[in-house]
């Protein structure tokens, strides 16, 4: 047990107890009685005065009482109470979850209305807060607590502090949002408060410090949190909330995508998910622009519970049913729709979040693509072949010359094969992973000459959409070549990608091509690779978007088979319409930054977010303007005064674009919680959780009613000694 | 201890000497330790040579001898006269001193119904044995106070302490003039216990056996007064009646303690401690009498007030020579 403020308590005690036994004998009450004589009584208070001077103090019951009750009521005031090992951190952290799963309205029942996540999370976070040891009068060290709310972005909203009234109003300011969860960032966030680790030559980063307490407030459904690796000094304690037995039904993903030989099919593949354990048949409605223009009942499968094989098994929940269905459309202009879900009778969802979910889709068009290239019959045929509504076929020197002038905009995509432009490195610099100058291979053309001076241009991939094949750009929008194979097969690849599902790469043997490294923290991941390392990657930024074919596909047999096609007729698709705010640019999800090209010149940008809320934007040279992170679900509206493109709409003199953002991600709409949190070096329960809240109770109102009791007790004493 | 609650009075002398203690006390007669000289024929023995049948002794004659008291035996034997004397039979004097001061009236039962009672049974017992039987109350007068304090003159003798007394009860038949005064008194006022002694002492006509029933709770202090009593002679008996609450008290808590006399305070606060003490001077206060009363050839007996009369009679102050 310890007493949170016993200086306070003892600075009273020293004045209230010898205040007390004065007043007693300055205000004490006689009782008048009538006696034969007062003789032999006043003889006998001679004789016991003269022995004993503090005769009047002894076995004096009503005294010992009152300063029974003035003890008690200064314990009180010294605030006791239990103290778990577990809280022998003098620094609190409180971390919670405000990700999209948290506004799942079943946290603790109050009063009949149902909380959400979040609000059960902040009141725990309160209880916390209560509990937190105050600094006294003459004791400065009392207990101080710094509050961090996360989703996919962690921010710190309030700083280490002892003062319970500006770490409520932190916790109180956090509102929900609908993005998906990362428990890394917050405690990365969290570690560079705690100063619990420092590094060392040779020694790494080692412990150091007190360590802190870290409160994870949240359902557990932190995907990333088995790469949390928390300092041994650290004590970490997982408040769970939600309930186990809760439903969530919702929409995982949602694309709207045209038919590439016949641009006015519109085809929208809506995927569900739900948490029931038994299957259940889903009614989803479809609207466009605001009509509702079919309606559908999709079985949805029950949740597989997880095998009871291991201890570990009881932490993990059970895997959620799946279901989806593809609604066709015949429809050739743009538009704006939703997928909204009826929730079925007798279900209570829990996460309104994800029942909705909001698509752009652009009108039947076709692409308008540049290939640079010194000549490619493979390319060049293949390219005729598609249904673009231009092909321009360019040299690199024209190329360059455009790219300079700014002219590339005209171009939903380029091709470049085997060449890059010279690009402006200031652009690179600003990214992360660049260490160095950045080299071209000597095949890529144009004499590529390594370690150029600072400030020179260098060879690589121009912002904008862009497939570059047989040449890889260098890091950080491309991979480090490290040496050469003679020949590789394709090990795996990514079958799910728009630009490979037809693609029949995995069929595909290659010849001589280069040995990549990826560079870490760099915005480029492989889609493909062989057994040599990866042979295709997509390099995806703000203002970069492209698919780079690391291997001359000349030099294979691919050219010579249907799949080389389609996979151009895919990729370009692909690539185009994100570029132009298509189906796929057009589709944002929360938590990300939203990011849209706009054309060059544009002005008086304006974005409109779900809420009605107007937020005025500045265009990138390039014409991207960036806005995020996307906190919430909804259609955000960016509209500018300037040129349009084919695929935006014209409203009162200024052009509009619609981004649609959605949850849709399958984690976040799986609410299951979770009991136990499997960190990278320890498994935490929320049992414990529950053990430390109630080892931490404070004691003081105890020792009030027992104080009440012994007033009580005097009470009855002193009636009955007057009574005799 | 406290005042008593309860403060009834006996009406009349069934109340007072109830039937059934007169019949038990009836066949008692007051003894004293001394012989007494007597004023009226009884049938106590006397100092004086009298007419009874019993024989005291021989005298010579002298002229002016009754000759019809001459040992004519004697005469014969040694051819000198010689007078016969008898002893002469005469009545007995009790005094009853009652302490009539207020400080008589507390405890539970009150000190003062035992004094009352105690009285009409000694009383009871002389007049049946044709004893001379007085009366007399001491303490202060309702106006005495007023008169020490100035504010009116006193209305009695010059001397204080004495209430009032009743003389010369002689026979049965003045039972009820005895129960009547007793019944007539009332505790009050101070006790003024010397000068009520003196005024006894000097009021007293003849010797005999005198009867103070007091607490003996005297501030000026008893001595003088016992001593001015012994000083005229009296077979002197002192009962000291307490309360049971004077003995064991039972009060509690944070007091001021008012005597009823005087209206002198104390503030106590009752523990028990102080209670011990209280009990410790208290039997030191009574031991301190007795042996006053030792010393002075006085019979001291200590009772409590719920002590029965006929038993006290009967079984204490028959042991201790004063009925038989």
């Amino acid at each position: 047990m310890t007493f949170l403020s016993w200086p306070t308590a003892a600075v009273a005690a020293a004045i209230a107890i010898p205040a007390l036994i004065i007043l007693y004998f300055l205000k004490l009450r006689r009782r008048d009685v009538e006696v034969s004589s007062t003789l032999l009584w006043k003889k006998a208070i001679q004789d016991l005065q003269a022995n004993a001077p503090f005769q009047k103090l002894r076995r004096n019951i009503l005294l010992l009482l009152q300063l029974i009750v003035l003890c008690l009521i200064l314990l009180a005031v010294a605030d006791p109470q239990f103290r778990d090992t577990g809280r022998t951190n003098r620094r609190h952290i409180l971390i919670i979850d405000r990700s999209a799963s948290m506004s799942s309205l079943d946290g603790a029942a109050d009063g009949g209305a149902p909380l959400t996540r979040l609000e059960a999370g902040k009141r725990a976070a309160l209880r916390i807060v209560e509990s937190l040891r105050e600094p006294g009068l003459l004791d400065e060290s009392g207990e101080e607590a710094m509050v961090i709310a996360f989703d996919t972005v962690a921010e710190v909203r309030q700083t280490f502090t002892s003062n319970k009234a500006e770490l409520r109003a932190a916790i109180d300011r956090i509102t929900p949002t609908d993005s998906p969860t990362s428990l890394e960032r917050a405690y990365a966030l969290a570690s560079a408060y705690t100063g619990s680790e420092k590094f060392e030559e040779e020694r790494g980063f080692v412990p150091v410090g007190p360590g802190a307490t870290l409160h994870i407030l949240s359902d557990g459904r932190l995907p990333d949190a088995e790469r949390v690796r928390t300092s041994p000094v650290d004590s970490v304690v997982y408040h769970a909330v939600g309930d186990p037995k809760s439903v969530n039904i919702g929409i995982t993903n949602i694309r709207a995508t045209r038919a590439f030989d016949d641009p006015n099919k519109l085809s929208i593949f809506v995927e569900l998910q739900s948490t029931a354990p038994e299957p259940l048949t889903v009614d989803v409605e479809l609207a466009i622009d605001g009509n509702v223009v079919q309606a559908r009942g999709i079985n949805v499968a029950g949740a597989t519970p997880p095998p009871p094989t291991a201890e570990e098994d009881a932490a993990r929940a059970p895997t959620p049913g799946l279901g989806g269905f593809v609604f066709p459309l015949e429809r050739s202009q743009g538009g704006v729709g939703l997928a909204r879900i009826v929730v079925p009778a007798g279900v209570v969802d829990a996460l309104p979040a994800d029942n909705t979910a909001y698509f752009v889709f652009p009108p039947a068009r076709r692409l308008s693509v540049a290939v640079v290239s010194e000549g490619n019959y493979w390319l060049q045929r293949a390219l005729t072949s598609l249904s673009l509504s231009r092909v321009e076929f360019l040299t690199l020197a024209e190329f360059q010359r455009q790219l300079d002038e700014g002219r590339t905009a005209q171009y939903d995509v380029v091709v470049f094969d085997k060449v890059l432009p010279m690009v402006n490195p200031a652009v690179l610099a600003a990214l992360p992973g660049v260490d160095a100058a950045p080299t071209v291979p000597a095949a890529a053309g144009g004499g590529g000459s390594a370690q150029p001076a600072r400030g020179a241009r260098v060879r690589g991939l121009p912002p904008g959409r862009s497939l570059v094949l047989g040449v890889v750009p260098p890091p950080p929008l491309g991979a480090k070549t490290v040496g050469e194979f003679d020949q590789a097969v394709i090990a795996d690849w990514e079958k799910d990608h728009p630009a490979l599902t037809l693609s029949g790469i995995g069929n595909v043997a290659l010849g001589k091509g280069p040995r990549l490294e990826l560079v870490p923290d760099t915005p480029v991941r492989a889609i493909v690779m062989g057994d040599k390392g990866p042979v295709m990657l997509e390099v995806l930024d703000a203002v970069t978007h492209a698919v780079v074919v690391a291997f001359d596909p000349n030099a294979t047999y691919w050219p010579l088979e249907a799949g080389w096609v389609l996979f151009l007729g895919d990729v370009l698709t692909y690539l185009g319409e994100a570029n132009t705010g298509g189906a796929a640019g057009s589709q944002i999800g929360t938590g990300t930054t939203l990011s849209t090209r706009l054309p060059v010149g544009s002005r008086e940008i304006r974005l409109v977010l779900p809420s009605g809320e107007r937020i005025d934007l500045e265009a990138g040279p390039d014409g991207t303007i960036a806005f995020g992170p996307v906190n919430s679900t909804g259609l955000y509206t960016v509209s500018w005064r300037g040129q349009a493109t084919a695929l935006d709409t014209e409203r009162d003199g200024r052009a509009v674009r619609v981004l649609a953002a959605n949850l849709a991600d399958a984690l976040e709409s799986d609410t299951t919680p979770l009991p136990r949190l499997a960190l990278a070096r320890e498994v935490v329960s929320a049992e414990d959780a529950d053990r430390l809240s109630d080892l931490t109770r404070r004691l003081w109102p105890y020792l009030l009613l027992a104080a009440l009791g012994v007033i009580m007790l005097e009470w009855f004493v002193y009636n009955r000694k007057v009574s005799l | 201890m406290l005042r008593t609650t309860n403060t009834t009075r006996p009406t009349t002398l069934e109340e007072l000497l109830s039937p059934e203690v007169a019949a038990r006390i009836s066949r008692l007669d007051i003894t004293s330790r001394k012989v007494f000289s007597g004023k009226l024929k009884g049938e106590r023995r006397s100092k004086r040579r009298g007419e009874s049948v019993e024989f005291a002794d021989h005298r010579p004659y002298v002229v002016g001898d009754d000759l019809r008291h001459i040992d004519w035996n004697i005469f014969g034997r040694l051819d000198r006269l010689f007078l016969k004397l008898f002893l002469e039979e005469e009545d007995l004097s009790l005094h009853i001193v009652v302490d009539c001061s207020a400080s008589m009236d507390a405890g539970e039962p009150s000190k003062f119904l035992f004094a009352q009672r105690l009285a009409a049974a000694l009383g009871y017992i002389g007049l049946v044995n044709l004893n001379r039987v007085a009366v007399s109350a001491i303490g202060s007068r309702p106006n005495d106070a007023e008169f020490e304090r100035g504010e009116s003159t006193p209305s009695g003798p010059a001397e204080t302490g004495l209430v009032s007394s009743l003389r010369d009860l002689r026979g049965k038949r003045r039972l009820q003039d005895l129960s009547a005064y007793l019944m007539g008194l009332e505790p009050s006022g101070g006790t003024r216990f010397t000068d009520g002694c003196k005024r006894v002492a000097l009021s007293r006509r003849g010797k005999g056996v005198m009867l103070i029933v007091s607490d003996f709770f005297v501030k000026e202090g008893y001595e003088t007064g016992l001593r001015l009593l012994k000083g005229h002679g009296y077979d002197l008996f002192a009962i000291q009646v307490l309360s049971p609450q004077e003995m064991q008290p039972t009060i509690g808590g944070d007091l001021r303690l008012k005597d009823m006399e005087d209206g002198d305070t104390a503030e106590v606060t009752i523990s028990a401690p102080l209670l011990k003490k209280y009990t410790q001077i208290l039997n030191a206060y009574c031991n301190r009498l007795h042996e006053f009363c030792a010393q002075r050839d006085i019979v001291h007996m200590t009772v409590k007030s719920d002590t029965a009369v006929d038993t006290f009679v009967l079984e204490y102050l028959r042991r201790r020579g004063l009925v038989r």
